[in-house]
Parts: structure tokens; C-alpha cells; sequence
């Protein structure tokens, strides 16, 4: 029988944002396909979180050989360890390059589900501060949407994923419809009064915001705190496209799921203006298939949806599709992170944690919020963490013997205290994604080019993310407080966003307020690439509840006959 | 040596359905790759055996050669370490064979007091990074490592819950075994 090509729609990406396209358009009735460029994954076999460093060959710390041959790029990065290096792309099969002075950290999960079986799970809506950012400050472009637009699109979100998260009423990082919100340790129950106090109330630390069960939801079961989230969790505790809206969307019968479906370009049809479909490389026969659909949905993530536009060239688009503005690949960021302070917490030795909590603590934004900051604009939010470190400090300790093997089983060691800065970046013209002239991956697709640097502001930022923290620590009595700056290239954040900006007017970006490019009524970018501004707070609900809201005006929009 | 640990993998065999496919791979490589072509010859896993046993001996739990640490740091210096720090491992544990022998014998045939006095010396040095310290403190880390990542330590000694269903901030610390005793302990 031959494979049907003609659908309702085309999502492109089965991550995050494709998850969630899918799930929409198909519970608004359309016949969707899911184009996704990696393999299957199947939880029972695939996921990997209850293997124990006694059940791997190097103890969990990592075969260098096999992780320098495929994964030299991709090992950077925390997840990609002894079991989980699965869950990354192959850097050889997957090439992108950088300027020699700018390098870039591009890391990238092919295979159903994508980068939202690795994700960090940390969940913040964004507030009318964050919306507001370009035009008060006049750094990028406006919005055209604010936070009324999106709130309720938030709850829809909140609403099926389930997030655990504590109330506290602030404006600039807006509450959530939450589920029980997990325990903080005793350390940060008592630093929290502490560190308020000291600042006025002005620096309010809070348990994590996650996309993580603490109770039965949706059918799926809470969280068992075994700890390691990111090599995938086989009770779908934590949300993930797999386990939860691509479920959701093949409940309809609507949904068609096609794995190794490499998208090298997106057709268009330049009599009617619109976008007819896409070509996709068949990953395994290396064949062309061409899919046609009504309506299409880039969802790749930032950098390939970019980089799918850029090549899909036409007479009425010489510089890629929908580009008649030229912003087509600008004003990319990621969150420049890690800087921050440690502290040696005094008492509590009587105390201890049991079970392994996923998630962290984390402090709001309190720069740029009530008073302007003289060194820079925007803000920073601060994600952290306690606890003993146990046997693992003997590494570094000296002693020997009987009692020194007590001492790492039964002492753990002082509580460390310690938070991070994850801070914005203003949106810069000249931060860019092109296409490399000669690399090609192993499809022959041309590779991605990255030019993105840190600024001024960026760098003014990160040397406050670690004496405001060393502050806090101090209030909350921490001794041995440390400073640490982080180094991290753009890209190391996993925040990339931007490239085809959302904005009030098609001169000035690459979609509208729904998600939909001004020059390709039918072409919808939905995932980070659409991002204006990045604010602080990690990205993923927002392009969760965008994706369902341009979902819904896509749909309503087709049945009036406008798309 | 090499046929205990190969019955030990056999042991596990009867667990491989229960575990992932990873997991199954991991063990397969185990159980064949205990002993790698160019590993640490037989003398270097006593004397790795030996500075193990003395930072973690046997006690009213298991000490660091019951649980096959030597093998584990086999697995790393054969097959993780690169040939330039495979090198410089191997000549540190020379160098520490050396500190041996000015206490007068081979570390594996000095009695338990002069292996203390040798480590306790190589600890002292206020450099780590020149040899034989340098090494020492490498193989000090991966000599823990192996000890704490072991299943019969992780599931006896240390009482690893793998899903604990709950997590707790402010739990009492477990009853100490023993009180903290004699030794050598230091920090």
C-alpha cells in the first residue's frame, strides 16, 4: 500500500513544541503527521534511569573513547553520560560550525520525543515585566502579545503536564496552576526567612517549579524520586512529548507518527503564496518523499527551524522563506548561566535527605524589577540547591583506614549551600545563525553557521549573579562563601532562542502574533525560534502554551477559510 | 583472581532479564572484559590491591579488594584513561613502589604498620601534583569510586535505596554502627 502523503497538517518535530502541535491539531480534528528525524523510542527498553553505576561497565563515568569519537560536542553536556549519550546527536552525522573566536554549544536530541526526554523540567511563567523588556528598554523588537494573551494558555498547559511548585504572588514570576510543591531541605527552609529579611522581602527563594507528578495526574503516576530524570522516567512521572501529548494526539486516530524523517525543505507554492508541503529525507533509504498538507508547523527547535527556512530558498525568497523582513536567522540568544556562590552551612549535622529530589531551589527575579540596576538591564533569576556530600568528598580527603571509611559512610560532611544565575540576554542583530557555504550533514543538508557572542550586559550581569549570591548566603550564615564565574559558551544553556522573531509588524520580524509567518499564512514556527526577547525563566512552558495558542487560532483560522 | 570474578559475573546472569538492555551490554562487557589484553599486569593489581585495602580494609564491612576495586581500576587505566594519562598512571604507581622500598620492601610485602607510614607520608606532601602524590591521589579517587559504586556496598554498607517513592530535607541520620574508633583518620 503506498504511504499516504496528504494530511490536514504537518508538524515538524516531535519535541516539546511538536508534541504539543500535534496534540492540538489533532483534538481540533486534523489529520496530522508528525515528521520527526530521529528513531523511535520505546520507554520500556529504551529509558535507562534505574541502572545502577554497578550495572555499567565504567561506574558512570563515562566511556571516553566512544564519547570523544561520537559525541565531542554533545559530551559537554551533563546528560550526555555512561547510559545517557542515547539521547544526543551523533556530532559526526551531525555538523554545525562557529566562528573561531564565538564558539557555540549546539546540543541536540534526535528521536521521538526529542530534547524533552533530557530536559531540566524547570517550568516559569513568563510576567508582563518580561513582555514589556524590548519596548521600555528599546533592545529588540516589541511583542505583540502580553501576558493576558498567554496567561490562560499557560493554565491549559499547567493543567495537563502537571507542575509542582509553591505559591508566592509575585508579579514577575506569575503563579502557576500548581501541584503539591516538593519539600525544601531543612538548610533551605531555614536560609529562605533569612535571605527575605535580609533584603526587604525582595529576594524570595522558592522550591523549583517542575514539570514533575507529586501526586497521580492524567493518569500517569508521581514521581519516585530515583533521581536521574534526564535518561527518561518508565512511570512518565516527568512530562515528556512521548509519554503524554503524543499519546494524547494518537487517541484521536488522527495523528501519524513518521520517525526518521529528516525535513530538508519546505515547499512552496508561489502562485497561491503558500506553503505546500515538505520534502523529507528518509534517514534510513536516504530517499526523497514529498508530504503536502493545508497547514504546516515548524517545531525542529530553534536552530533547525531556522536553518530549514534558510534552505528552503525560492525566486520570491532568495534568502530563505518568509524572509522579506531580513531578520530571518538574527536575534538569537540562550541564557548565559552557572555564575554564581557556594557557602559552608554551620549546624544541621543531625540532619540528612532521603531520596533524590529532581529538582531545586529557585530565586526570582529581583534586578530591574522595583529599581533599576546601574551596571545593566534586564535580570537573572538564581537556581540552586543544598545538601551533604557524603562519601564523595573522600576523593579529596586525607586519611586512611578504619576510621576514615567510617567517617565516609557514616559522616556526610557539611551541608553546602549553593545557587547559580540563569540571566537574559538582550536580543542582538548580529547574533545569527546562517548556513555554513561547505559543510553538509549526512544528508546532504547544509549545515548550520552559529555566530552568537556574549555582550557587555551579559557580562555585567554574570559578575552580579555571583556577589548578590555571596550576599545571600552570607545573610542566611554560611561560612567558606565562594564565588564562582562560569565560562560557558552560548549555546551551553540549552535556552537557544530567536532567529524568527515574533513581531507587530511584518517589516520587523518573521511571524505575527499567532505564530504565523507574515509572508506564509499557512507556516507556523512555534518553537524557541519565535522567541522576541528571552527573559530569565527557562523557555519551554512558554513555547508549550504558544504552540497550543497558535494551535487553536491555526485551526479556527483554516475553518473560516483564512489559511 | 580472574576466575572469581568471572563466577561473579556468571552469578549475575540469572539478574540480566531483569535489567534494561544497556545495562545487559555493560554486564557483557564485564564478564569479558575483566582482565583487557593490555591491563595492569599482576603485580600492579596487588599493589593496587594493597594501597586500596589500606585506605578502605576489611572491617565489620567489606574492605576495597572484597569488593573488586583493583578491577575496577583496571577497567578505567586499560580502557578509559587515555595513553598519555595510562602512562603517567603506570609510572606513579612505580613511583610509589619506590616511597615502598625506601621503608624497605616491595608495598605488598610491608606489614600493615610500614604501609601506613608510606601512605601517610605520599598524604603529607603538600604538592599533588608531583609524583608519586600525583598518582596517589588519582588512584585514591577512583580506588572510592569503585568501593562506593560497588552493588554489595551500595546495597549493604551504604543501604542505596534505588526508589525511595518519597523525598525527605530534614531526616534524623541513621544510627552509627560503632562509635568513631582508632585509625588513621585524618579529616
Amino acid at each position: 500500500m503506498a504511504e499516504i502523503t496528504n494530511y490536514d497538517a504537518i508538524v515538524v518535530g516531535s519535541g516539546i513544541s511538536g508534541g504539543w502541535a500535534a496534540k492540538e491539531l489533532t483534538e481540533r480534528g486534523l489529520k496530522t503527521i508528525v515528521l520527526e528525524a530521529g528513531g523511535a523510542v520505546d520507554p520500556g527498553k529504551d529509558f535507562v534511569e534505574h541502572v545502577q553505576p554497578w550495572e555499567m561497565h565504567f561506574r558512570g563515568l563515562g566511556d571516553r573513547a566512544q564519547l570523544s569519537r561520537d559525541h565531542p560536542i554533545q559530551r559537554d553536556c551533563y546528560a550526555c553520560d555512561e547510559v545517557g549519550h542515547k539521547f544526543f546527536v551523533n556530532d559526526a552525522e551531525n555538523p554545525y560550525t562557529t566562528p573561531d573566536d564565538a564558539p557555540f554549544k549546539w546540543f541536540r536530541g534526535r528521536q521521538v520525543g526529542g530534547r524533552s526526554i533530557t530536559w531540566g523540567r524547570q517550568v516559569y511563567r513568563w510576567s508582563d515585566l518580561d513582555f514589556e523588556a524590548n519596548a521600555k528598554d528599546g533592545h529588540g523588537t516589541d511583542w505583540p502579545i502580553r501576558y493576558k494573551d498567554i496567561a490562560p494558555w499557560y493554565t491549559h498547559v499547567e493543567r495537563f503536564i502537571g507542575v509542582t511548585g509553591a505559591h508566592e504572588g509575585l508579579s514577575q514570576l506569575p503563579d502557576g496552576d500548581f501541584l503539591p510543591p516538593m519539600p525544601m531541605t531543612c538548610v533551605e527552609e531555614d536560609a529562605r526567612p533569612k535571605i527575605l529579611k535580609a533584603f526587604g522581602g525582595q529576594r524570595v527563594m522558592t522550591i523549583g517549579r517542575a514539570a514533575i507528578l507529586t501526586k497521580p495526574h492524567n493518569g500517569r503516576m508521581p514521581c519516585h524520586y530515583c533521581g536521574p530524570c534526564e535518561r527518561g522516567c518508565v512511570t512518565h512521572s516527568y512530562f515528556n512529548s512521548l509519554g503524554s501529548t503524543l499519546p494524547a494526539a494518537r487517541k484521536t486516530g488522527k495523528l501519524t507518527l513518521r520517525p526518521n524523517s529528516v525535513v530538508a525543505e519546505v515547499l512552496y507554492d508561489p502562485k497561491r503564496s503558500r506553503a505546500r508541503g515538505v520534502r523529507v529525507i528518509d534517514a534510513q533509504t536516504m530517499q526523497d518523499v514529498e508530504f503536502t498538507a493545508r497547514l504546516v508547523f515548524l517545531c525542529a527547535s530553534t536552530i533547525e527551524s531556522v536553518r530549514l527556512l534558510l534552505n528552503s530558498k525560492t525566486a520570491r525568497f532568495p534568502d530563505g522563506l518568509a524572509n522579506s523582513s531580513g531578520t530571518l536567522g538574527r536575534y538569537v540568544m540562550d541564557h548565559h548561566y552557572g555564575s554564581g556562590a557556594a557557602g559552608t552551612v554551620q549546624g544541621f549535622t543531625d540532619k540528612r535527605t532521603t531520596g533524590r529530589r529532581p529538582n531545586g531551589i529557585y530565586i526570582a527575579r529581583f534586578r530591574n524589577v522595583k529599581e533599576e540596576h546601574p551596571d545593566f538591564l534586564r535580570g537573572y533569576g538564581m537556581q540552586g540547591g543544598s545538601g551533604r556530600s557524603g562519601w564523595g568528598r573522600g576523593s579529596n580527603m586525607p586519611g586512611f583506614g578504619a576510621a576514615f571509611k567510617q567517617s565516609l559512610i557514616e559522616d556526610l560532611g557539611p551541608w553546602t549551600l549553593s545557587a547559580s544565575g540563569w540571566g537574559e540576554t538582550l536580543p542582538h542583530e548580529d547574533n545569527r545563525i546562517t548556513l555554513d557555504p561547505d559543510v553538509k550533514d549526512k544528508w546532504g543538508i547544509p549545515a548550520a553557521r552559529l555566530d552568537v557572542r556574549w555582550r557587555d550586559n551579559e557580562r555585567a550581569m554574570d559578575k552580579d549573579m555571583m556577589t548578590a549570591m555571596a550576599e545571600m548566603l552570607d545573610a542566611a550564615g554560611c561560612t567558606n562563601v565562594r564565588q564562582h564565574g562560569s565560562n560557558n559558551p552560548p549555546g551551553h544553556c540549552i535556552h537557544e532562542m530567536g532567529g524568527a522573531r515574533m513581531s507587530r509588524k511584518a517589516s520587523d520580524g518573521v511571524v505575527n502574533q499567532w505564530n504565523q509567518a507574515w509572508d506564509v499564512k499557512n507556516l507556523f514556527l512555534t518553537d524557541g525560534s519565535c522567541m522576541a526577547s528571552c527573559a530569565c525563566q527557562n523557555p519551554s512552558i512558554t513555547y508549550m502554551a504558544i504552540t497550543a495558542r497558535a494551535a487553536a487560532h491555526a485551526v479556527a483560522a483554516m475553518k473560516r477559510g483564512e489559511v | 583472581m580472574q576466575r572469581r570474578d568471572l563466577l561473579r559475573a556468571f552469578g549475575a546472569t540469572a539478574a540480566l532479564a531483569l535489567l534494561p538492555n544497556e545495562a545487559v551490554a555493560a554486564w557483557a562487557r564485564v564478564a569479558s572484559g575483566l582482565r583487557p589484553a593490555d591491563g595492569l599486569t599482576d603485580a600492579q593489581l596487588a599493589l593496587v590491591g594493597a594501597i586500596a585495602d589500606t585506605i578502605i580494609p576489611r572491617t565489620d564491612t567489606p574492605g576495597a579488594t572484597d569488593v573488586g576495586v583493583p578491577a575496577f581500576v583496571n577497567v578505567i587505566v586499560s580502557e578509559n584513561y587515555s595513553d598519555t594519562d595510562r602512562t603517567a598512571f603506570l609510572a606513579g604507581l612505580d613511583a610509589i613502589e619506590a616511597q615502598a622500598k625506601n621503608a624497605g620492601a616491595s608495598f605488598v610485602d610491608l606489614a600493615p604498620s610500614a604501609r601506613a607510614s608510606t601512605v601517610e607520608s605520599i598524604e603529607s606532601a603538600t604538592d599533588r601534583r608531583a609524583e608519586p602524590a600525583r598518582t596517589y591521589w588519582r588512584l585514591k579517587g577512583l580506588i572510592i569510586h569503585g568501593y562506593f559504586t560497588s552493588e554489595t556496598v551500595a546495597k549493604q554498607v551504604l543501604k542505596v535505596d534505588i526508589m525511595p517513592g518519597k523525598f525527605d530535607g530534614a531526616a534524623p541520620m541513621p544510627q552509627r554502627t560503632s562509635p568513631p574508633g582508632a585509625g588513621h583518620f585524618h579529616g
